[in-house]
């Protein structure tokens, strides 16, 4: 589904990613790991199109993608939750949930004005989807807090579930478990790989514990430097020396 | 009675601002557009509609509707260098661009008659309503004003296209990372507020029937500021609040300048020296303002 | 009007502009705002310095580096009262700027009412024009150039020769490295403010010799010290001065302008002389400010 030909981005003389090239299938869990500074997240900027790329090639379901803008790039179904998760501070979780809806009405002025019922109509729909998911990710009792308010994993779980309310084919997660604690972390896990099997997403992963990569990627990716170091199976990839070498003299 | 018609023209002059305050509140406390220009609204809506009327003869509800037209669409091309601009920088491009607008209007002689104004605009329905009666007239027409954008201005903030403002004044990013086209959104934005602005500039005009570059000077701007600052951002009945307290201290110092052994333009400069500092104290202690943004709850 | 006499005014634009330009830059470099209030404390200093001047009998020159010290002060004093308490709060840089605004209008009203909005003068002898290359020049504009260079200069001195000026370019290029390093940036703060309110002062005052002094003057100025500021690149002191360069010499090629023709179009038309009214000389900068941030809101020079 995503397909990433050697894919260059540079900061003034720093090649923040060289020569890159990714698959990632459709139905798959990729994971993408690698030291600090490696350029994960630089990928999946580039990949949104939050950062322009320097050199190589970006397909989506077959069609580049390259140069467009990142709320194009989401309307076409390739979407992405952000490292540090953003939660508009003057919004409920229910908001939330709301804006990222798929089909709206009325999100322009005519329509909201004059189109009154169909609105209507199509909010109790959404809503009805955003408490589902919300029930889902557990945090129904939350559903009127402000976004702003949220400890840290509750955030990630948000993000998790606005993704979600976009009915994308393909979801970069960038760090989901990350600062989140334990049992919310399993709890991560299980709504990823249900939402996997329910609605067959792609999912490309940043992730730096290697339990959440081998318990659900089907395939792994390991950036140093900006550079693609290997790719395989997580049980190839925790045997391959170039990656613990990475690991233990970059991190 | 001259206590009842000053109240009532105090009441028109707050009415006309607080459309203008709400104006500037759905750019600034919704969308989160920082606009010092909010002045060039108020002149183009005015000018338009003033000369339409005065010199070309338009009959006045056309040359409403033309006003705000024409408003709205300065306040599209006000909104195109949001693309490219951060929040900072664009502000400062409209304080320039509100300058811009004056400056037309104050050289182009042969449009606007310059430093001279238009003159002579005719009040609306004058042969249909008794003299005596029409500043209470007026003041209901400007109150049905009022309610009129106040409900529209709700609704669209209490829309999916609302609740998408208030995310990009929030967290830009993210709406675009959910694919909100947040551009076209900032222009509906600008294009709204500049039609509202419009009518408050139109309503202005052909109330005190005469205006000039005078009238349409930075000074003004900050005026709103003050206004959605004090008023409370994020709400529309904050924005009429501010309207309320800010020319309610704006006006009664002109009179205390009856008691107090200053100068008119040292009262002025005290009156606006007092606005400075409450900005100041305002988004230093409480930067909600007097009446804070309301959660929305679903049930 | 030939290109001797744009040249000259000019210089003088740009030696007054872009001493107001450097502390513009620097405060919108290092505290991330830009400060709507800095033309008015360079109105503040010059006109302090036309209180020494005219009522306490100083020397011009005097008065106006004394001006330019106690402003420095008034600088780190509002800085304290206001925007400090907005930064340890975490206030975002449009929060500031917005106050800055509120500082600006209560600032220049403070003005206002303490001096009356009349326009003001310094004692200084009337001035004869001397002609150089057929365009005319008088001892006070070249005094102006002068000692724009000269503050130039000493900026350069500070930025490059002092440990402080080595601080403040290490906090521009990359203030996590610097606050590694353990540069004490109170101090620093405090120092920069003072610094830009001084030059600020000296700017405004050459302004105010050359014109008129009023209360309003740093509304009036604001625009296209941005402006120069912007083109300049933000952080860029050098730029700053360029900027002004390059923004007075745009003011006063327009004005002088004939634009008939073009109009003309070579003998197709005949219209007599179209020049730019004068009433038009402030939205010179706020264009050239409109397109510069449209096209190139990094500034023409790179930061250093």
């Amino acid at each position: 589904m995503l397909t990433i030909k050697n894919l260059e981005k540079r900061f003034g003389s720093l090649k923040a990613l060289d020569d890159v090239s990714v698959e990632v299938e459709d139905d798959c869990i990729v994971g993408l790991i690698g030291p600090n500074g490696s350029g994960k997240t630089t990928l999946f900027n580039v990949v949104s199109g939050f950062y322009e790329k320097d050199g190589g090639e970006i397909f989506f379901k077959g069609a580049r993608i390259d140069g467009l803008p990142p709320n194009k790039i989401a309307k076409k179904g390739l979407c992405r939750t952000f490292q540090v998760s953003k939660a508009p501070e003057k919004m409920t979780v229910l908001e939330n949930m709301l804006l990222a809806a798929e089909h709206q009405i009325g999100e322009d002025p005519f329509s909201a004005l004059f189109m009154r019922s169909r609105v209507q109509k199509s909010e109790k729909t959404n809503l009805e989807r955003a408490l589902e998911l919300l029930d889902m990710l557990q945090l129904s009792q939350l559903k009127n807090d402000y976004a702003g308010d949220l400890s840290g994993g509750q955030k990630k779980l948000l993000s998790l579930g606005r993704v979600f309310m976009l009915k994308p084919d393909m979801i970069l997660l960038d760090e989901p478990t990350a600062g989140v604690n334990p049992t919310l972390r399993v709890q991560l896990m299980e709504a990823i790989r249900q939402l996997q099997k329910m609605e067959r997403k792609a999912f490309f992963i940043i992730e730096h514990s290697m339990k959440v990569i081998s318990s659900i990627c089907d395939k792994v990716y390991v950036l140093n430097f900006g550079q693609k170091i290997a790719e395989g199976t997580p049980e190839e990839i925790q045997q391959n020396e170039q990656v613990l070498e990475a690991y233990l003299s970059g991190a | 009675m001259p206590i009842i018609n000053f109240i009532i023209y105090l009441l028109t002059m707050i009415g006309i601002y607080s459309l203008l305050a709400m104006s500037l509140n759905f750019q600034v406390g919704f969308t989160g557009l920082i606009n010092f220009g909010q002045v060039a609204f108020f002149c183009i809506g005015a000018y338009t509609s003033s000369l339409l009327v005065v010199n070309a003869g338009v009959p006045v509800v056309v040359a409403f509707l033309a006003a705000m037209a024409l408003s709205g669409i300065f306040g599209y091309i006000m909104s195109i260098p949001t693309k490219s601009l951060k929040s900072d920088y664009w502000a400062i491009a409209t304080l320039a661009s509100g300058e811009i607008v004056r400056l037309v209007a104050l050289n182009e002689a042969w449009l606007t008659a310059g430093p001279f104004g238009v003159m002579g605009i005719p009040q609306i329905l004058k042969d249909l309503i008794p003299k005596d009666a029409y500043p209470v007239f007026y003041l209901l027409f400007v109150i049905a004003c009022i309610i009129m954008v106040y409900i529209f201005l709700s609704m669209l903030t209490n829309s999916p296209f609302g609740r998408n403002l208030k995310a990009i004044r929030d967290e830009e990013e993210l709406c675009l990372s959910l694919g909100k086209d947040t551009q076209q959104l900032k222009l509906q934005a600008m294009i709204v507020a500049g039609t509202v602005g419009g009518l408050a500039g139109s309503l202005f005009a052909f109330y005190i029937q005469f205006i000039s570059p005078e009238n349409f000077k930075p000074i003004e701007t900050f005026l709103m500021w003050a206004m959605i600052i004090v008023g409370g951002r994020g709400n529309f009945k904050g924005a009429i609040i501010g309207a309320v307290v800010i020319q309610l201290f704006n006006v009664s110092t002109r009179f205390l300048g009856n008691y107090v052994p200053l100068g008119s333009d040292s009262m002025a400069a005290l009156r606006m020296m007092i606005i400075g500092v409450l900005i100041i104290l305002f988004l230093l202690y409480r930067p909600e303002g007097l009446i804070k943004e309301k959660k929305k709850i679903y049930d | 009007m030939d290109i001797a006499q744009i040249l000259i005014n000019t210089l003088v634009r740009a030696a007054e502009l872009s001493l107001l330009a450097i502390g513009l830059t620097m405060v919108f470099d290092i505290l991330k705002f830009a400060n709507f209030a800095h033309t008015d404390y360079a109105v503040l200093g010059a006109l302090f310095a036309y209180v020494f001047n005219r009522i306490l009998g100083l020397n011009l020159f005097l008065a106006i580096i004394l001006a330019a010290f106690v402003t420095g002060w008034v600088g780190i004093l509002i800085d304290q009262a206001i925007f400090k308490r907005l930064r340890k709060i975490g206030a975002k840089p449009v929060t500031l700027m917005i106050t800055s605004m509120g500082t600006a209008i209560a600032l220049r009203n403070l003005m206002r009412l303490i001096w009356t909005s009349h326009t003001k003068t310094y004692a200084i002898p009337l001035q004869k024009p001397f002609e150089i290359l057929g365009a005319r020049i008088t001892p006070l504009q070249i005094g102006i150039i002068v000692v724009g260079l000269l503050s130039m200069i000493s900026f350069h001195l500070l930025l490059h020769r002092t440990t402080f000026g080595k601080a403040l370019r290490a906090i521009s290029d990359n203030s996590d490295l610097a606050n590694a390093c353990a540069i004490d940036s109170e101090k620093m703060i405090k120092r920069m403010w003072f610094l830009a309110s001084a030059y600020g002062v000296i700017g405004g005052s050459m302004i105010a010799m050359e014109h008129l002094l009023y209360p309003r003057l740093g509304f009036d100025v604001i625009i296209p010290v941005f402006c120069a500021t912007i083109l300049g690149g933000i952080g860029n002191p050098y730029g700053a001065m360029l900027g002004a360069l390059t923004l007075a010499f745009a003011e006063n090629l327009i004005l002088a302008l004939d634009l008939a023709p073009l109009i003309n179009l070579g003998g197709l038309f005949d219209v007599g002389s179209i020049q730019i009214s004068t009433g038009y000389k402030p939205a010179i900068s706020f264009m050239i400010l409109i397109i510069v941030l449209l096209f190139k809101p990094t500034g023409i020079l790179r930061k250093k």
